[in-house]
C-alpha cells in the first residue's frame, strides 16, 4: 500500500494544511482526514509541533466515524497524557464511548463534566445527542429546553449579582443581544431593574417584563413583575395623568391574565387550592388599594 | 417558656432541612411561621420555603411576603421569622438581602428571629442543629444565646428527616420559585406537611 504523500505526491506540509482548511470549514469527510491525519501521525509527528494536538483531536472524531476504534484509541491516549484533566479531552473520551454505544459510561464521564462545570455547553450538547441516538426524543427535547433556559448564563449573572446589580444589568444586556430570543433574560433584566429602583428602572423594567411576555405568554414571573411594576408606577406621583392611566391598565391586563392561569391550575386539584386561594385574595386586596 | 426563648418545630426544621439539601448548590430562603399568639416566648410552628435562585432581587420576594401574608391570615398564623442557608456552606453569615428581609419582618414582629443554616454541620449523626439565630437587639441582629433555642426531641426530629430521605417524600417540598415554574406545585406543601404530621409520635403533640 503506497501512502498518501507517494500517491497524489504531496508534501507533509501540504498534507497538514489540508487537515487545517478540512478543520476550519468543518469539513466533516471523515475518510480523507483518517488517511492524510494517520499517515501525518504515523511519519511526521515531529514536525507538526504544536499542531499536533489539534490535529489528534480531528483525527480521532474522524476515526470514530470511520469505526477505527484503534486509531481513535491511540490518539485519545496522546491527548490525555499531554492535557490530564482537561474537559475538552474527557468529552472526546466521551465521544468515543458513545460511539461503541457504551452510553451509561459516557453519560458517567458527562456528569462529572458537568459536576466541574455546569456551563460546560458541550457536555450538555453530548447528553441530548445521547438521548437522541436511544430515540428517547421526548426526553432529549426536555434536556434541550433545560439547556436554553439554563444554560451558561444563569451561572453568569449568578457570580455578577453577588457583585453588583449594575453589572449583572450589564451581563444581561450583552445576552439580550445575542439571544433575542429568549424570555429568560428580559425577565430577569427586569428584576434587576426593578430591584435597582427608581421610576426611570421601573418603566424600563415594565417595559421587560412586557417583553418577556411577548416572547413566552406563560411565564408567570414576567406576569407578576408585569403586575407589581405597572401598580408602582401608576401609584408614583411623578408620573403624568397618561403614564398613569396606561399603567392601570397593564396591571388590570396583567391581574386577569394571572387570575385566569390560577383559575385554571386550581381545577380539580386538590392539594393545590391553598396557594391557588392566596393568590386570588391578594390580588383582590392589591385590586382595592389601586383604584 | 420565657421571653427572649425559641421553640422550633420538627415541622420547621424537616422543611428547611429538606430545602437545603434539594438545592445544595444554591443559596436558598424561606420565611417561618407561627401558629401561636404574640407576647411571651416565640414558637415556630412552620416555614414556608421561598427561592432558590437570586435571592437578591426584589420583585420575586416582595410577591413572596404578599402572598405569604394572605395565607397567614387565612391560617391564622404570623410570620415570625426568615431562614436562609448559603450556597457556600463554610459561611452562614447573614447576607445584606437576609438583613433587608430580616428588618421588614421585624417592622411587622418585633421578636422576629434571623436564623441562617449551617452547611457544615448538615451532615448525617450531627450532633448538634446546624442553625444559628440572630434577633434584633440595640439596633442591630445579634447572636442569640444557644440555651434559649429550644428544639424538642432532637433526635426524633433527626429519625424522622432521615425517614424522609429514605422514602424518597423529601422531593415532594415545593418552594415560592418551583410554584412559579409551575403554579399546580403547591407551595403551603399541604401533602408534605401531612406526610410529616404523620411521622411526628402521637404521643408528643406538641413537637
Amino acid at each position: 500500500m503506497s501512502s498518501i504523500s507517494e500517491l497524489y505526491d504531496v508534501s507533509w506540509e501540504e498534507m497538514r494544511d489540508k487537515l487545517r482548511k478540512w478543520r476550519e470549514e468543518n469539513y466533516r469527510n471523515s475518510e480523507q482526514i483518517v488517511d492524510v491525519g494517520e499517515e501525518l501521525i504515523n511519519e511526521h509527528a515531529s514536525k507538526l509541533g504544536d499542531d499536533i494536538w489539534i490535529i489528534y483531536e480531528q483525527v480521532m472524531i474522524a476515526a470514530l466515524d470511520c469505526s477505527r476504534d484503534d486509531l481513535a484509541w491511540s490518539c485519545l491516549q496522546e491527548l490525555k497524557r499531554q492535557f490530564p484533566d482537561s474537559h475538552r479531552v474527557k468529552r472526546l473520551a466521551g465521544m468515543r464511548l458513545e460511539a461503541l454505544e457504551r452510553y451509561e459510561d459516557a453519560n458517567k464521564l458527562y456528569d462529572s463534566i458537568l459536576q466541574d462545570d455546569p456551563t460546560n455547553t458541550a457536555a450538555r450538547k453530548r447528553k441530548i445527542s445521547i438521548l437522541r441516538a436511544q430515540g428517547k426524543s421526548s426526553e432529549a427535547i426536555r434536556e434541550l429546553n433545560e439547556y436554553l433556559e439554563h444554560g451558561l448564563s444563569d451561572e453568569l449573572t449568578t457570580t455578577t449579582l453577588s457583585c453588583s446589580y449594575a453589572k449583572a444589568a450589564f451581563c444581561l444586556e450583552e445576552l439580550m443581544m445575542t439571544n433575542p430570543h429568549n424570555h429568560l433574560y428580559c425577565e430577569q433584566y427586569a428584576e434587576v431593574k426593578y430591584t435597582q429602583g427608581g421610576l426611570e428602572n421601573l418603566e424600563l423594567a415594565r417595559k421587560y417584563f412586557a417583553q418577556a411576555l411577548k416572547l413566552n405568554n406563560r411565564n408567570m414571573r414576567a406576569l407578576f413583575g408585569l403586575y407589581m411594576s405597572a401598580s408602582h408606577i401608576a401609584a408614583s406621583p411623578k408620573v403624568s395623568a397618561k403614564v398613569k392611566k396606561d399603567n392601570v391598565k397593564y396591571a388590570a391586563w396583567a391581574t386577569s391574565q394571572i387570575s385566569r392561569a390560577y383559575q385554571m391550575a386550581g381545577r380539580g386539584k386538590k392539594e393545590n387550592k391553598c396557594s391557588v386561594k392566596a393568590v386570588e385574595e391578594m390580588l383582590e386586596s392589591m385590586q382595592i388599594t389601586m383604584s | 417558656m420565657s421571653m427572649g426563648e425559641v421553640e422550633l418545630s420538627c415541622l420547621a426544621y424537616a422543611k428547611m432541612y429538606l430545602h437545603a439539601s434539594q438545592f445544595p448548590r444554591c443559596s436558598v430562603n424561606g420565611l417561618l411561621l407561627s401558629s401561636s399568639a404574640a407576647g411571651g416566648a416565640v414558637c415556630i410552628t412552620d416555614c414556608v420555603p421561598l427561592l432558590h435562585t437570586h435571592l437578591s432581587l426584589a420583585p420575586i420576594t416582595q410577591l413572596a411576603l404578599t402572598q405569604v401574608d394572605v395565607w397567614c391570615s387565612q391560617t391564622q398564623q404570623r410570620i415570625v421569622g426568615y431562614y436562609q442557608a448559603n450556597a457556600c456552606a463554610s459561611d452562614s453569615s447573614p447576607t445584606p438581602c437576609a438583613l433587608k428581609i430580616a428588618e421588614k419582618i421585624f417592622e411587622q414582629c418585633n421578636n422576629a428571629v434571623l436564623l441562617m443554616i449551617d452547611g457544615e454541620k448538615m451532615f448525617p449523626g450531627c450532633r448538634v442543629p446546624p442553625i444559628v439565630m440572630y434577633e434584633r437587639k440595640d439596633a442591630r441582629w445579634a447572636l442569640k444565646d444557644k440555651h434559649t433555642i429550644m428544639l424538642r426531641q432532637w433526635e426524633e426530629t433527626c429519625s424522622i428527616v432521615n425517614q424522609l430521605f429514605s422514602s424518597g417524600d423529601q422531593a415532594l417540598l415545593v418552594d415560592f420559585d418551583s410554584h412559579l415554574d409551575d403554579i399546580t406545585k403547591d407551595w403551603t406543601n399541604q401533602k408534605l406537611n401531612a406526610k410529616i404530621m404523620e411521622l411526628v409520635s402521637p404521643a408528643n403533640g406538641n413537637v
